[in-house]
């Protein structure tokens, strides 16, 4: 993610009092779960070494381990660590900008800071210019907007908790911490984060607003300062689809049949079945676990999943470039409705949506087009 | 397989990496055979191994066998101070180049010891004091010469220069060479460490992310036979060494199968291992597998019903919160812990470490900052601690460098110990 200072939108020519900086996140976002998710950080590796022979203790404990600790990730007497495991518990930030894919939430923190050099210390030369006056900050704001590929106009967003906020982000504090802004002394910071759903492959600018009143003893002025920041979002699943219709389903039934029975025996005989089978292609650069696909129907119509709930297997995992082939059978829930079908006479099915995680937990969320099948009565 | 089952179904199927309390019939694999004729690899042929490798101080007879070629000058790397923050650089701080090895390892003097290890390996030192310091090696003295390239390599790693240590490790060519086996027992001539680094670096040094798990293997093998081998000595001090080693080579498969990105292939090789001779580490290892893997739920399997120890469950349930985007459930679990630990006097730089990220992901990075610098004045100073905390320099000024160097300096002046006391500029993000 590139980023530029926008051209300046304040005439003064005096260095700004606060500056801004950015720390991504990437991160996902589902709809199962309303509350919206900045990404993880990531777990430390280590690589233990054992001491060299001739430092280690005579051969008595020769089964403790001896290990340089300074290869150890951190130190602990708690006994947390893992060792010789690579993998270890202790957290860092996200080193840098990563990559952004369609599914996921980009997030990010925005920090605005209080940042007026410290006075020098006075010299013969500047105590003779007029002593600069103190500052202070006042009703520091941050407003974000996001430019996607496919829309002309500016999506403003809402920013998510308060500095001193415990609470997740919620749309309703993002919009209250919008309207006022926050006093800064020297050093203090204003937090923010942002939380933005990807839907588009392409180009997306984030546009960060920064607005202050600068106050001295005597005067005071707004300032306004604006940064854009670049980034691409890729795609991360393909979904291929294909439906094929089943034969109706009739030789389920028992032996032993009422006259009621017969009647159901009827009305099932008259349900349509299909089999709708995807595959689901990791197109992304990290490795993911498919964590539930559903269908989302239409009335008229239910379904059974056969996949590795049924079949009571691990969750699928797909490395880069893997493929992963899911199937349903679909049919009309017999209750009377009518099925949706479009002008073509195609029954509409509804949405294939597919629910991921990666590394630390991260969410991935895409839902497919309405999917359908033509009409084979 | 690196289980220890009571009770083994079927034996037959039992691979190179399978332990057994019961030897297997003709236990011992003779290496010295099977590096002459690898077509003959899997032949069980015996030749018990006299010692075990790592105790090969006093060789047995080798006659004049030469390791020169190990010891050409073009082999190792200059090693370039300008890595080093100023502060570090500090000729009061430095340690003299007279300090013996020993001592500059004690005191975290990685990159001191990197070099006056090449000293020794390349008969280069620069004058008579650091001659006596670092006596020259004579190159038929295989085991100080193994144990000085184990030292230069492992200090490479430790100083952040794994790349240079891949490249010198390349020097050492096939491991399983005969050369490198001593002629009458058939023992390998490395320290066991020294055969691990190796394979890793050489891993590296090559792109070859399978080398290692074959190796490995191998390894395992002979862990395996020597386990059989001692078994039957009665020797129960050997029995736990070998039987650590096979339990440290199973995670560290797990390890290399991480690192080649087959995280699928990683759970399910770990999901084999038991918790033997790993203290009960096993458990935690695994769930935080699952949790690099994104399944958060298969985490929390491995380490409920104390199978991860108390402070094992917490920290996995609290990182578990944090991969839901629970930020205030994780936050209440690492203050809890600790607090817990501060009353029980134990210290966990991790726990610090972890607070202070989760209270940056609630936008309170402010005090998520204290809580780091407060580690640092606790004479703590991991990479991930300066990392995080210099990261958050970065987000709260536009003059991050000087905060950052004045770090440096801090660090600068920790007591150096074994856990290291030389950092690099990547360290500070400067």
């Amino acid at each position: 993610m590139s980023h530029q200072r926008y051209p300046s939108m304040d005439p003064v020519k005096e260095p700004h009092s606060v500056s801004l900086k950015v720390l991504r996140y990437s991160i996902i976002e589902s709809p199962c779960h309303d509350k919206k998710m900045l990404s993880r950080p990531s777990l430390v590796t280590q690589h233990t070494l054992a001491a060299p022979s001739e430092l280690q203790p005579a051969a008595a404990d020769a089964a403790a381990d001896h290990l340089v600790p300074a290869s150890l990730a951190y130190r602990s007497t708690a006994g947390t660590n893992p060792d010789p495991f690579l993998l270890t518990p202790i957290l860092n930030l996200p080193p840098s900008f990563g990559s952004a894919y369609v599914g996921e939430t980009f997030s990010c923190t925005l920090c605005a800071n209080q940042d007026i050099p410290p006075e020098p210390p006075a010299t013969t030369q500047q105590s003779a210019r007029a002593p600069a006056q103190k500052k202070s900050i006042r009703e520091v704001k941050i407003e974000a907007e996001m430019k996607t590929p496919g829309s002309a106009t500016v999506q403003k967003l809402l920013l998510g908790p308060s500095g001193g906020g415990s609470a997740p982000a919620t749309q309703e504090t993002g919009a209250a911490e919008g309207t006022g802004g926050i006093d800064l002394d020297a050093g203090q910071t204003l937090q923010k984060i942002v939380n933005f759903d990807l839907t588009e492959e392409g180009n997306h600018v984030l546009a960060v607003t920064v607005s202050y009143y600068e106050a001295t003893e005597t005067s005071g002025r707004t300032r306004t300062f604006r940064k854009l920041y670049q980034f691409v979002c890729k795609g991360s699943l393909i979904v291929r689809t294909k439906v094929g219709p089943l034969p109706y389903n009739n030789n389920a039934m028992t032996t032993e049949k009422g006259p009621d029975e017969q009647q159901q025996q009827q009305q099932k005989q008259q349900k349509r079945r299909w089999i709708m089978e995807a595959q689901l292609e990791n197109c992304s650069e990290d490795t993911m676990q498919l964590e539930r696909v559903v269908l989302n129907l239409e009335t008229g119509l239910r379904y059974r999943d056969a996949n590795w709930i049924v079949s009571e297997s691990a969750r699928p995992v797909l490395h880069p470039g893997e493929v992963e082939q899911v199937c349903f059978v679909v049919e009309e829930d017999g209750k009377g409705t009518p099925v949706v079908e479009d002008s073509d006479g195609r029954v509409v099915f509804g949405v294939l949506g597919i629910g991921w995680r990666t590394e630390m937990g991260n969410r991935g969320f895409l839902a497919t087009g309405k999917l359908g099948a033509r009409n084979t009565r | 397989m690196f289980g220890w089952l009571a009770a083994r179904p079927r034996s037959s199927t039992k691979g190179p990496l399978d332990a057994d309390e019961a030897p297997l019939k003709s236990p011992v694999v003779a290496q010295v055979s099977r590096a002459l004729s690898p077509q003959v690899r899997g032949s069980r042929t015996s030749s018990p191994f006299a010692r075990s490798p790592a105790r090969s101080a006093t060789p047995a007879p080798l006659g004049t066998r030469d390791f020169s070629h190990l010891l050409r000058p073009e082999i190792f790397h200059q090693l370039s101070p300008l890595s080093i923050p100023p502060p570090f650089r500090n000729p009061a701080k430095q340690p003299t180049p007279e300090t013996p090895i020993s001592e500059l390892l004690a005191q975290g003097q990685f990159r001191a010891a990197a070099i006056a290890s090449v000293q020794a390996l390349t008969s280069s030192p620069v004058s008579a004091t650091i001659a006596a310091a670092h006596p020259p090696v004579d190159p038929a003295d295989h085991a100080r010469v193994f144990s000085l390239l184990y030292i230069r390599l492992a200090c490479l790693c430790l100083i952040d220069s794994v790349p240079l240590a891949a490249q010198e490790a390349k020097a050492l060519e096939d491991l399983n060479q005969v050369y490198y086996l001593d002629p009458v027992t058939g023992a390998h001539l490395m320290p066991w460490e020294l055969r691990l680094l190796a394979i890793r670096l050489q891993t590296l040094g090559f792109g070859d992310p399978r080398r290692a798990i074959m190796s490995y293997y191998d390894m395992a093998r002979e862990a395996h036979l020597q386990i059989a081998k001692s078994a039957k000595a009665h020797d129960h001090s050997e029995l736990e060494l070998w039987k650590r080693r096979l339990a440290e080579l199973g995670v560290k498969v797990g390890g290399a199968l991480v690192e080649m990105e087959d995280l699928a292939g990683a759970a399910a090789h770990m999901a084999t291992l038991r918790d033997q001779g790993l203290d009960g580490k096993l458990a935690t290892a695994k769930a935080l597998l699952w949790l690099h893997l994104g399944d958060v739920d298969a985490a929390c399997r491995c380490v409920r019903d104390g199978k991860g120890g108390d402070v094992g469950e917490k920290v996995v349930l609290a990182l578990v919160d944090m991969a839901n985007g629970e930020f205030d459930d994780g936050l209440k679990k690492w203050t809890g812990l600790k607090a817990e630990l501060d009353e029980r006097g134990i210290q966990d730089e991790m726990v610090g470490v972890n607070l202070a990220v989760c209270l940056l992901y609630l936008g309170r990075m402010q005090e998520g900052r204290q809580i780091l610098e407060d580690l640092v004045d606790d004479g703590q100073s991991s990479r991930t601690l300066l990392f995080n905390l210099s990261t958050m320099y970065e987000l709260c000024t536009d003059r991050a460098k000087a905060l950052k160097a004045r770090l440096a300096d801090r660090v600068s002046n920790l007591e150096p110990t074994s856990h290291g006391w030389e950092k690099t500029n990547a360290d500070f993000k400067l």
